[in-house]
């Protein structure tokens, strides 16, 4: 069998200045894509014209337009990976990696935009399927006429389930969001640097009991991109690359459209993030335990989301992730500091690309809060539908 | 529910649906291995036939799991109120079957998991209504 492990690498990341909610609403999603592309290429040390691949996640700018916008040489591969949100966003980079090693392109962008108006907030995105409408069809049929009608409402449901099964508080959530405002302390392009306490979290207005404002990521405008190249081109590079030892999108039985309209999972997995099945598979293609992770990039858009992945990939038993961050594990004493940018919670809401840009940052040895000799990240895609996803980066092949 | 659509059935949740207009709560089962299996769908998990019947059901159950919206996610929602939606589980199917629903008649306090209910129905369009909970009256 082939092995995908270690034979592409990430050679370039570009970010823009993040934005409030709506900013870049008059820039538009494609002026957004191609600057963030273009700072991406600068970074590798490419001609954007060189790109001839694009795998994508969750996107609304399609290869089509950004291939002609650039006059790139030729397009050679197109693939845009299933799921929800930043749930697969790790699948994207999966695509990448298997077209690169494989042949099939040279250089594979993935890329990640959003701006949003007034009428479409993250947020309220499903409310407005019930709106205006005399009647919902589809899986949405047995959720939108009860109300349930936000992300944070079904993320609320597992959380709820979590503190039932484990005793789970808010208080170690309120850990989850600390931590994340004391990494992005340091961080000159976070946008929420002010330290809070577990009073203050406390003190937050409740949203989707259990779910209070602190436990709720930010909604921000963005622009990044990375690019992907095979390990024998990333050798040119001007970086430091960072393999990609395993990236996998997944799912266990019966998961599902889990919490969006599905509910029927085994109850374990129920008050879970959804990746027991990618931390199997991303163990056992890098040939990588936890124990060689020097940090972690989780997706943090709910607090209590983040206590769940952790127990899924084995950083503490199932049920103990609350315990487990408010003992302080996820600083950067901890055994594996975790979000070391802030992440969603405190540097901005990117889907998931800013995780991955920090990985890289570890791995290249230039991040804000650098881990000494930082070798091996774990990537962590968002809770949520199937499939969910995650990704391990190294810098030694 | 104000402010909220109703359900639009098709071929294959049309029996749920229709059955909930007339008061009644039916779960989809397996015409070949018999499990139940929700929210419907054209496939059987279990054993892979395309052959279902549907089963009524008493309309007992308990909560698996709720939450409190205290922030309205629209402001069309605003009329609602603060309101629950919940996860509950029914009690005596073959498999696992729980519906995403509201417990009505309840207090903040008072909704808690494991607490036991008693299906009624809100109507929610010409012959169709949504199975919604409250906390039992009548013994299981």
């Amino acid at each position: 069998m082939l092995e995908l492990r270690n034979q592409a690498a990430i050679v370039g990341i570009g970010c823009l200045p993040f934005g409030r909610r709506g900013e870049f609403a008059g820039k538009g999603l494609v002026r957004l894509a191609v600057e963030a592309i273009t700072a991406a290429c600068e970074d590798a040390g490419i001609n954007p014209k060189d790109v001839d691949g694009y795998s994508s996640y969750y996107s609304s700018v399609e290869p089509a337009e950004l291939m002609a916008a650039f006059g790139a040489h030729r397009l050679r591969y197109a693939a845009q990976t299933w799921g929800g949100g930043g749930a697969s966003m790790c699948g994207a980079f999966q695509n990448a990696a298997m077209a690169v090693a494989s042949g099939q392109a040279d250089y594979v962008v993935v890329h990640k935009v959003a701006t949003m108006e007034n009428t479409k907030r993250y947020g309220q995105s499903f409310g407005q399927i019930g709106q205006g409408v005399g009647a919902v069809g589809g899986p949405f049929a047995f959720s939108v006429p009860y109300g349930l009608q936000s992300p944070g409402q079904m993320f609320a449901l597992a959380v709820r389930r979590h503190m039932h099964l484990y005793g789970t508080t808010s208080e170690q959530m309120a850990h989850v969001a600390i931590n994340a405002r004391d990494m992005a302390r340091t961080n000159p392009h976070a946008r929420f640097r002010e330290p809070i306490t577990v009073a203050d979290h406390q003190a937050s207005a409740m949203i989707a009991d259990p779910l209070r404002l602190f436990d709720f990521c930010m909604e921000s405008d963005y622009g990044c991109a990375v690019v992907i190249t095979s390990a024998e081109r990333a050798a040119d590079a001007p970086g430091k690359p960072a393999y990609i030892s395993a990236a996998a999108a997944g799912a266990p039985f019966r998961f599902g459209n889990a919490l969006m309209s599905f509910y029927n999972q085994p109850d374990p997995d129920f008050a879970s993030s959804g990746h027991r099945v990618v931390a199997e598979e991303l163990y056992r293609h890098s040939k990588l335990g936890l124990p060689d992770m020097d940090a972690a990039m989780i997706y943090d858009h709910f607090t209590g989301m983040v206590l769940m992945t952790l127990e899924d990939f084995g950083f503490c038993r199932r049920g103990e992730g609350g315990p487990y961050a408010a003992d302080g594990n996820l600083s950067l004493e901890g055994p594996i500091p975790v979000n070391t940018h802030g992440g969603n919670l405190a540097e901005a809401y990117t889907h998931g690309m800013t995780h991955v840009n920090e990985a890289v940052r570890q791995i290249r040895g230039t991040a804000v809060n650098q881990i000494q000799g930082a070798t091996n990240v774990l990537v962590a895609g968002g809770a949520g539908p199937a499939p969910t996803s995650g990704m391990i980066l190294t810098g030694e092949r | 529910m104000p402010g909220l659509p109703g359900p639009q059935p098709d071929p294959t949740t049309e029996g749920y649906w229709l059955a909930a207009g007339r008061g009644k709560l039916v779960v989809q089962a397996c015409a070949a291995c018999g499990v139940h299996r929700h929210p419907p769908t054209e496939v059987c998990y279990a054993c892979g036939s395309l052959e279902w019947a549907w089963d009524p059901h008493p309309g007992f159950g308990t909560v698996y799991s709720y939450t409190w919206t205290d922030r309205p996610v629209v402001p069309a929602l605003a009329s609602l109120g603060v309101y629950n939606v919940s996860v509950v589980e029914l009690d005596g199917t073959n498999g696992v079957v729980r519906l995403l629903t509201q417990v009505t008649d309840v207090e903040r306090e008072a909704l808690v998991i494991g607490l036991p209910v008693e299906v009624h129905f809100d109507p929610a369009g010409e012959g169709v209504a949504l199975p919604v909970f409250r906390p039992r009256t009548k013994e299981a």
